[in-house]
């Protein structure tokens, strides 16, 4: 069955991103927080956004946050890997703004897809896409 | 120390758009042939040829699926130009905007006297291989599925329409009027009139981002010519002027806590080029605006000042047709014309000069002074749109 060696693309552990992998496969998120002005920084990076300061340190997250927007990929287009994610479809990609602040780009699961809302409560679950990668996704606070 | 009214755009050339190459056998053409095709179109318009070039200046706008990083020094090479100041557009779709910028700097500093901006992409008929994804967009959001552009503008524009009350309404009379412009356009590619139902009723493609959304990749060439502004008086076409310029990469709305995903970088690029030519808004007489999608011009045309964030009375009020108090996309923009990869957003500057020569035939817009135009190219993780440029022509320097 050919179509079984699509694989869905992985990201890359990158040297500035192998912490949050690492915390990702002990079911933890974390992000960098700058010790000098305290900003979140995030996507994973050498030095903070707000002040160039080198103290980023990985920091623990409580995994809250609320869907800040959000869109249902009903067909898939583009790129041949993108053929890996049809079965999943529908499925909802979304913005979630997580408590911090911080906003992230993630999927939205356990739940239909209509059942999706803006300002909707969602919390972290962690799924496993390879011996490395656990993906962080959201589900809803009532579920 | 401004660029204001320093230099003049004195040719434009555009070849006609086409998607020939998706099915076998049609006859097929490569960016360098569409590259050499616009240029041949601006010189003529210009009054100038290949030699006046040498020494002066080349700027290049770079397409997204030609992962080669020395395409300007090939295209100089293409064309059989040895130029003295050779720049790359590398703002992804602002990038001919941009180069409005880097060569009126040149021009204003006597490093050169005038200068050919071009670009061209085949998407259709030429396939060169994937190409890497920046960082953010490999790591951060294809493993969770994202399809391309439309998964984030489809994330800006159900935002909106939450947050303001947006309907489909006034999102579909900025389709509407755009492809009004492009029936009255015999250079547009699409050009049956539709209607606010059409619009609505056009299938989703990236809930709630519509096919009327969404732009129309394309093959082709573009390219302009602009010289110092006493350079300019001597040639040929009426001169329209540069007057001002602005320009804001990596904008810090999106990803920051706090930020705001629906405020664009022409905001402060916009209010950079307005400063600088002298305008207001009264005085703007058109709107040629990046239009990769219909809700990134109705961002625009917030973020530009024209009206508050949310007024949605602005938008059921204003006519946006060319003989309405704002026209836009009086040409139908890259929607209706075409998108030939980073090149398309030349569109909007070639469909200005126009205009502010008189020579918009069924549309042209009365009177037409001052004209703005803008380029964006880019989205980075969790933003809209990363770097926006805008310029403010002008038909008297």
């Amino acid at each position: 069955m050919a179509e079984l060696d699509i694989r869905k693309p992985l990201p890359a552990i990158t040297t500035e991103a192998k912490p949050f992998w690492d915390a990702a496969a002990q079911q933890k998120l974390v992000m960098q927080r700058c010790q000098d002005c305290r900003a979140w920084v995030w996507t994973p990076r050498p030095s903070c956004f707000e002040c160039g300061s080198e103290r980023v340190e990985w920091t623990p997250m409580s995994g809250k946050g609320e869907v800040y927007s959000f869109t249902v990929i009903r067909q898939v287009v583009g790129r041949a890997a993108s053929k890996a994610f049809e079965p999943d479809i529908p499925y909802v990609i979304a913005w979630v703004d997580l408590e911090e602040g911080p906003r992230m780009i993630t999927n939205v699961v356990g739940c239909g897809v209509e059942e999706v809302k803006l300002g909707m409560k969602v919390s972290v679950v962690f799924e496993q896409q390879s011996p490395e990668i656990w993906l962080p996704k959201f589900k809803s606070q009532q579920t | 120390m401004s660029i204001r009214d320093k230099a003049a755009i004195v040719g434009i050339g555009e070849t006609p758009t086409d998607r020939l190459g998706s099915k076998p056998g049609e006859p097929r053409k490569s960016s360098a042939e569409y590259i050499s095709w616009a240029m041949r179109l601006a010189l003529e318009d210009a009054g100038l040829s290949l030699k006046d070039f040498n020494g002066q200046g080349l700027g290049v706008t770079i397409p997204t699926a030609y992962p080669q990083p020395f395409w300007p020094e090939e295209v100089a090479e293409i064309l059989g130009i040895t130029p003295g100041f050779l720049l790359g557009g590398a703002t992804g779709g602002a990038g001919s905007v941009s180069l409005l910028g880097g060569m009126a700097a040149a021009i204003n500093s006597s490093l050169i006297d005038v200068a050919l901006c071009i670009g061209a992409a085949a998407p259709f008929s030429e396939h060169f291989g994937g190409g890497i994804q920046p960082g953010d967009m490999r790591d951060w959001e294809i493993p969770y599925g994202t399809m391309g552009p439309n998964s984030k503008i489809a994330m800006v524009m159900r935002r909106h329409m939450h947050q303001y009350g947006t309907t489909l309404d006034h999102l579909g009379k900025i389709a509407v009027a755009g492809r009004y412009h492009a029936s009255l356009n015999p250079a547009a590619y699409l050009r049956k009139p539709i209607t606010i139902e059409d619009y609505k009723n056009s299938r989703l493609v990236a809930d709630p981002v519509r096919l009327l959304d969404c732009v129309l990749p394309a093959n082709g060439g573009k390219a302009y010519i602009l010289a110092s502004t006493e350079r300019a008086k001597k040639l040929r076409k009426r001169p329209v002027s540069l007057k001002g310029f602005g320009e804001r990469s990596n904008p810090s709305y999106g990803a920051r806590a706090g930020s705001d995903a629906l405020i664009m970088g022409v905001k402060d690029a916009g209010k950079v080029a307005m400063e600088m030519a002298g305008v207001k808004h009264g005085d703007i007489n058109f709107l040629e605006l990046y239009d990769d999608y219909i809700i990134v011009v109705y961002l625009q045309i917030e973020d530009l000042g024209f009206c508050a964030k949310g007024d949605l009375g602005y938008f059921e009020r204003t006519d946006f047709t060319f003989k309405g108090q704002l026209p836009i996309q009086t040409g139908g923009g890259m929607i209706n014309c075409g998108q030939p990869s980073t090149a398309g957003g030349t569109l909007h500057i070639l469909e200005a000069v126009r205009q502010l020569r008189g020579e918009g035939g069924d549309r042209q817009v009365p009177n037409a002074e001052i004209g703005l135009v803008s380029g964006l190219g880019v989205l980075p993780y969790g933003k809209n749109l990363g770097c926006c440029a805008v310029a403010v022509l002008g038909n008297e320097a």
